[in-house]
């Protein structure tokens, strides 16, 4: 293992509304390694999104967030803004989660990778354009000196995560984040996009989201798994997906199709309340009388493998 | 089309109501109208002939530029209108340029720092300005900046001096100034509202999110990401500011004796001088017309998801 690049410390979110504050992000450690892909699994409303939105400082204002998630040694989390924006697209990239409205519907998708390339590499005019243009042809898209000229509608929604992918590399970014980058592609254009992201993500970290096992079982090194806003299990990638430890990873893993597609009982809890001990206690099947008012910490259970269940305790 | 349904329905209206608008004018000007005048004013406006026939000709006759005949002006009601259109024009013109300009700007820098001490303060300056009713905030206007403090003249265009040395650009700028200034207040609040709500929309993007993640700052995204996008509903807004700023003349050019369009439909309404009437309210409906069209030609050039020739808005 090579050095922590990103690590990420207590971690709390939350978002106040009219019914209470969400706590989306519940005490979150993770630590990322130089050159290493991390996978973070879940289900919807777990809070993938929010934890690497949080990475890059890009919630609403109003959001309460604790802890520290140190990059390269500096806390981001007290930076000055202008120091954030300089880490923004060049250090630390995104892929956002819909790639549908991420692009701006009035600016030429060209311009819109040159606006990043001009602001962090100095690049200007036809220099930027022609390196927009460039990336476009890493990324895959066909006839890129045109279609750096068109307008996103024209894009297709393959087209559209291609080109968010490559304003994302538009700066070489050292650190990743690919938030759910093959949802809502066809299967065919899902494995081309996996096939990307295998290329661009060998020697660079990647924060990997994505409720797809199968993709995390192609792309990732590890895995870390988040259920209610609490990392649940993190381990070595096989070592998670061959032997899961925490029941909500098995019950995951189990709701595959190849694995006779039985989903996990019951629904997430509600992230404003949510229940005092272990929050998958209400659907847990293996849970055992402490589980309900005790919370279990992240314990290990092998090589560089933690769940947090009391049945490791 | 519209414009062919409007002149139909503005002829129906017209003689629907009781009794013909000549004997309703005369009656302004006689005590009993001797009926061998009645049958002569009757037979230069061809009321004596069958209804239809009056439709079909009213009709070519607009089409052609033959909006009838004034009876007030004795003169050609096109002829009337053009003339006092240009005086409207010199105070519409100017207000409307300058609200949408600052409506837009005030609009979008107030939502886009929602929440601030700077978008709270223009909102509820705004919500004050809206609740003055605009006669009255007319009046005040006049009262203060033209009667107790004589920076401007109470009313009309120009000054008596006209009279010995002609028209004078900055003479009649001098009358114009308080006009254009109430008809501004009377439309800035709305261009406003519309603009900050739009930002408001915009500012939760996704794209916008794009544009913070490449490391852009907070100013840069409103200029280069969000204007543009939260301006779209503004073309059409335009062009209805057009048609509410003539209604807003209208009380704007009788309170500061302004003589246009406005001030010409209060003179028509007050003789009865019901063929001008007419006109006037085609010309309103003309100009409301002739900006939606504009409206749906521009819109193409300013979002590239509609292709020119199309109507779909997305
Ligand atoms: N701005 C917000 N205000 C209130 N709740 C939010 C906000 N953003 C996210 N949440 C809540 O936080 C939780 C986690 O959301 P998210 O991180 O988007 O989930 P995931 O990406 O895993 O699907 C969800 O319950 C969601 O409703
Ligand atoms: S702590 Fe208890 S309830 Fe929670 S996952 Fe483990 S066994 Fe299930
Ligand atoms: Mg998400």
């Amino acid at each position: 293992m090579g050095d922590a690049l990103l690590c990420v410390r207590g971690l709390k979110v939350g978002f106040p509304t009219v019914d209470g504050v969400v706590k989306a992000s519940n005490a979150v450690d993770l630590t990322i390694q130089a050159g290493e892909t991390l996978a973070l699994l879940g289900e919807t409303g777990s809070g993938k999104t929010v934890l690497g939105m949080a990475i890059l400082r890009l919630l609403q204002p109003n959001t309460r967030i604790e802890g520290e998630i140190l990059y390269r040694g500096r806390d981001l989390l007290s930076l000055p803004q202008e120091e954030m924006q300089k880490i923004r697209g060049r250090e630390i990239a995104v892929v956002l989660q819909n790639s549908g409205t991420s692009l701006n519907p009035v600016l030429r998708v060209g311009d819109q990778i040159a606006e990043a390339i001009t602001l962090h590499r100095g690049l200007k005019g036809a220099e930027a354009e022609a390196a927009a243009v460039e990336l476009l042809e890493r990324v895959r898209i066909a006839d890129p000196a045109r279609m750096a000229r068109e307008y996103p509608h024209r894009f297709s929604g393959g087209m559209r995560e291609r080109a968010l992918i490559a304003l994302a590399l538009a700066c070489s970014p050292s650190f990743l984040i690919a938030d759910e980058p093959t949802r809502g592609l066809d299967a065919v254009t899902k494995h081309e996009i996996l096939a990307l992201f295998s290329e661009i993500n060998r020697g660079r970290s990647v924060l990997f989201i994505t409720h797809d096992i199968e993709a995390a079982a192609t792309l990732a090194t590890r895995v870390a798994v988040m259920y209610a806003g609490e990392i649940v299990e993190i381990g070595p990638v096989d070592a998670v997906l061959s032997s899961p430890a925490h029941p909500y990873t098995r019950g995951l893993l189990e709701s595959l199709p190849a694995r006779g597609m039985r989903p996990i009982p019951g629904s997430a809890p509600s992230l404003i309340a949510p229940p005092s001990g272990c929050r998958f206690f209400p659907r847990c099947p293996c849970s055992v009388g402490r589980c309900e008012t005790e919370h279990p910490g992240l314990v290990p259970v092998g090589p560089g493998h933690c769940a947090r269940c009391m049945l490791y305790d | 089309m519209a414009f062919g349904i409007s002149v139909t329905i503005m002829f129906v209206i017209l003689h629907l109501m009781p009794g013909d608008y000549i004997t309703l004018y005369l009656e302004g000007i006689y005590v009993i109208a001797p009926p061998e005048v009645v049958l002569a004013y009757n037979q230069a406006y061809g009321l004596d002939r069958p209804l239809i026939d009056q439709y079909f000709s009213y009709f070519l006759g607009v089409l052609q530029g033959d909006w009838g005949y004034s009876l007030s002006y004795s003169r050609p009601v096109l002829d009337v209108i053009s003339e006092k259109l240009v005086w409207t024009l010199v105070i519409l013109l100017p207000a409307t340029i300058l609200s949408i300009i600052a409506g837009i700007a005030i609009g979008a820098y107030s939502g886009w720092r929602r929440g601030s001490k700077a978008d709270v303060t223009l909102l509820n300056g705004m919500i004050f300005l809206r609740a003055i009713p605009s006669y009255w905030l007319a009046l005040m206007i006049l009262l203060v900046f033209a009667f107790y403090l004589d920076l401007f003249p109470l009313g009309g265009y120009v000054s008596l001096s006209a009279l010995d040395t002609g028209i004078d650009l900055l003479d009649v700028m001098n009358h114009a100034a308080l006009p254009i200034f109430t008809l501004f207040f009377f439309s800035v609040t709305g261009t406003y509202y519309l603009m900050r709500n739009s930002m408001l929309m915009t500012a939760g993007e996704d794209y916008i999110v794009t544009a913070r993640a490449k490391g852009l700052d907070d100013m840069t995204i409103l200029r280069q990401h969000a204007l543009k996008n939260a301006m779209l509903p503004m073309v059409t807004r335009v062009a209805l500011q057009c048609a509410g700023m003539l209604t807003g003349s209208i009380f704007v050019e009788t309170i500061f004796s302004w003589p246009g369009i406005g001030m010409l439909t209060f003179e028509a309404l007050q003789v009865r001088d019901l063929p001008l009437l007419q006109g006037i309210l085609l010309m309103d409906t003309l100009i409301v017309i002739v900006a939606n069209i504009g409206a749906d030609m521009i819109y193409p050039f300013v979002d590239p998801r509609v292709e020119v020739g199309s109507d779909a808005r997305a």
